[in-house]
């Protein structure tokens, strides 16, 4: 066998597929082969899967285009069966059809490679399967579609963009501190620890800084029967901000579920499948103040001190307005900033009538309205801007 | 070590099951001489992964714990300055002068685990394991990058030092933190997948030789289960073998005797999992059926 051939070949394969393996892996595997014996399709899979894939995340990919190129004549062995990352629903897309029909016009070399950017000018009509590419106008008329409208495929593409508004995150002064050049303290420790080169005298000054750590974000969501048209957008929501920064998430209606673990799952689909069978009592009735004495006292309640708060509902409770009044100002004093979600504050001449609304409504930094992507993308940028002084 | 069977039967004689993939993995860091970054749950054997294999290999594992502030003058090397000072003052009552040269030569220098292993001068390669890499800060990980690729280590004042037997180096990570990609390009990387039961009764029945087997099987098969639940913190390997081995040491044979939910803080670590464990333990009331 052709060894060289045959790893540059699987690694063009596992590139296509998403996988950052370079020449570097291609060595390692042309080695790797050459001191297996290589017999079965066990020696060549591990020693494949050692060299070439660097990260967890990347496994499912390499299971996928691996089992593409030597499943034709090998059974499955047991141990990918018991790898939960290889279930078939997974929806990770390759193109592996599509790449051996055109391995033709590489001149008659033993692997495809990528396809000349020329290729696509030349003949637009190409009726291979392309990616629908979504114009900035498209989304922007389907931020201002209500939620109900939207079906799932929308609903994720919006939640990419939505992602993108994460990308500066607000963060928090900690109580260590780093080393820095441009720090305004004097660091005792390491500038008499250097000292020691130099017989004890402070010769140079180490300076410090406080090390500043992301804010944490804690998002709550409604799934009662009166959000059905908000739960599977708000899940995006949750699903964002579980995935691009470190939030705890949470759903309620009549108990409160825990979706942090469910909907950190890297593929949005299987993390909304995951965090759906997760809520037992979606569409019920609501019991927001229970929920959030629950929160507090949970192991979790800790995560709330100091954090960004989110809850999205509509503000129907079947709790006394009381309750809802003890356990917003019991989070109102643990949390750095509360802002309420309300799908219905957007509608004309909405006021926080509902006594379960109106009774948390002094406790929450700010009301905004919740149907839209766009009012969903507008809730965090409020998020995120800096506090001026709205505590107040 | 001439093929990947014989790794797995060399671990297997230290008491360390291992699987396809991690003796894959294993064998072609020895032989391609490459780092092998690990990661995994806590709990599944990573640091013991590199422990079993020095003894394996029968050399030295030299340890390298990683925490946050974590610097070269630790992990590298460090000038001896206290002894560097008593030479200039013994040369100032000598009336003797010293120079730049005398002072930092490798008397003076101390080393730390990294460069112990690269001047390690025994008949075969030591191991070294940078354990728990995700926890140093990114520009530790940048300082690695000439060991890791090169198993060099330049010193300025004395120069480059390679190792004549490169280290066999094992990094593991927790996976808290994601890792640069130049440092996992310079290493064989393997996820260590949580084993199923019937291997993991048969780690146990290696770690705790005095169990008895149906003990053994009971204990596996409800962490197992306990696994499933929503735990903060699941039990990984490490944490069954303690339970199992505080169970022989009492005596208990049955997981349903009252002994046991005393034993749970070995696999639960917070009050809530606590709770929940114990409310999962099997009751004494129906006799022998189990749910």
């Amino acid at each position: 066998m052709d060894r060289a051939a045959f790893a540059v070949a699987l690694v063009d394969r596992c590139r296509r597929a998403g996988l950052s393996a370079g020449l570097t892996e291609t060595g390692d595997l042309i080695r790797a082969l050459s001191v297996v014996s290589a017999g079965s399709r066990e020696e060549i899979y591990w020693s494949a899967r050692v060299t070439l894939v660097r990260r967890q995340a990347d496994l499912v990919a390499f299971e996928r285009v691996f089992a593409g190129v030597f499943d034709d004549d090998v059974p499955l062995s047991l141990t990918r069966d018991a790898d939960p990352a290889a279930r078939p629903e997974d929806d990770v897309q390759l193109p592996l059809p599509g790449a051996t029909s055109r391995s033709g016009t590489n001149g008659g070399l033993p692997w495809a490679t990528l396809p000349p950017p020329v290729a696509a000018r030349d003949e637009p009509g190409d009726d291979a399967p392309a990616v629908p590419e979504m114009l900035p106008a498209a989304l922007a008329a389907l931020a201002d579609r209500p939620f109900d409208e939207l079906d799932a495929a929308q609903l994720e593409a919006l939640a990419r963009t939505l992602a993108a508004e994460l990308e500066y995150w607000p963060r928090r002064r900690s109580r260590r501190r780093a080393i820095d050049a441009r720090g305004r303290r004097v660091s005792l420790r390491h500038t008499i620890a250097q000292a020691r080169r130099t017989a004890f005298e402070p010769v140079t000054l180490i300076r410090e800084r406080p090390v500043r750590r992301p804010r944490r974000a804690v998002l709550l969501c409604d799934v009662s029967g009166s959000m059905r048209a908000q739960t599977a957008a708000y899940l995006h929501l949750m699903r964002v901000f579980a995935t691009v920064t470190a939030a705890e998430v949470f759903a309620f209606a009549t108990t409160l579920t825990r979706l942090t673990p469910a909907l950190r799952h890297p593929s949005a689909r299987e993390a909304i499948a995951h965090a759906s069978e997760a809520v037992t009592d979606r569409f019920s009735g609501t019991r927001i103040a229970s929920n959030i004495a629950a929160l507090l006292d949970s192991p979790h309640g800790n995560t709330l001190r100091g954090a960004l708060v989110l809850i999205a509902s509509d503000g129907w409770d079947s709790d006394p307005p009381e309750r809802m009044a003890a356990a917003m100002a019991r989070l109102r004093r643990r949390a750095h900033r509360v802002i309420w979600l309300n799908p219905r504050a957007g509608a004309h001449g909405f006021a926080p009538k509902v006594a379960g609304m109106s009774a948390a409504l002094p406790f929450c930094d700010r009301m905004l309205p919740a149907a839209t992507f766009g009012d969903l993308v507008t809730a965090v940028r409020v998020l995120l801007a800096p506090l001026v002084s709205s505590r107040a | 070590m001439n093929s990947f069977d014989d790794v797995r039967a060399r671990l297997d004689t230290v008491d360390y099951l291992v699987d396809d993939g991690l003796a894959m993995a294993v064998f072609l860091a020895v032989r391609l001489g490459k780092p092998l970054l690990l990661e995994g749950e806590p709990g599944v054997g990573k640091t013991a992964a590199a422990k079993a294999l020095a003894r394996a290999l029968d050399t030295p594992l030299i340890r390298l714990q990683c925490y946050e502030g974590l610097t070269a003058s630790e992990a590298l090397y460090e000038w001896n300055y206290q002894r560097q000072l008593l030479a200039i003052r013994l040369a100032e009552a000598d009336g003797s002068r010293l120079g730049d040269a005398d002072l930092f030569t490798a008397d003076f220098l101390q080393e730390r685990a990294i460069l112990r292993a690269v001047r390690y001068s025994g008949p075969r390669p030591p191991v070294l394991l940078i354990d728990e890499i995700d926890r140093a800060d990114d520009e530790f990980e940048a300082l690695l990058f000439e060991f890791l690729g090169e198993a060099a280590i330049t010193i300025p004042e004395l120069g480059t030092f390679v190792a004549t037997r490169p280290p066999v180096v094992v990094l593991t990570s927790n996976h808290s933190r994601d890792l640069h990609d130049a440092l996992r390009r310079r290493c064989l990387y393997h996820w260590i997948e949580f084993p199923g039961p019937a291997r993991v009764a048969a780690i146990v029945r290696r770690a705790v030789p005095g169990a008895a087997e149906p003990l053994i099987r009971d204990t596996t098969e409800f962490v197992g289960r306990v696994r499933a639940l929503d735990l903060e913190k699941a039990p990984g390997l490490a944490e069954t073998i303690d339970w199992v081995s505080a169970l022989a040491a009492l005596g208990v044979t049955d997981l349903v005797e009252p002994l046991v939910p005393q034993t749970v803080g070995t696999i639960a670590k917070t009050p809530a999992d606590r709770r929940a464990v114990v409310a999962a333990l099997p009751s004494a009331a129906p006799p022998g059926g189990q749910p």
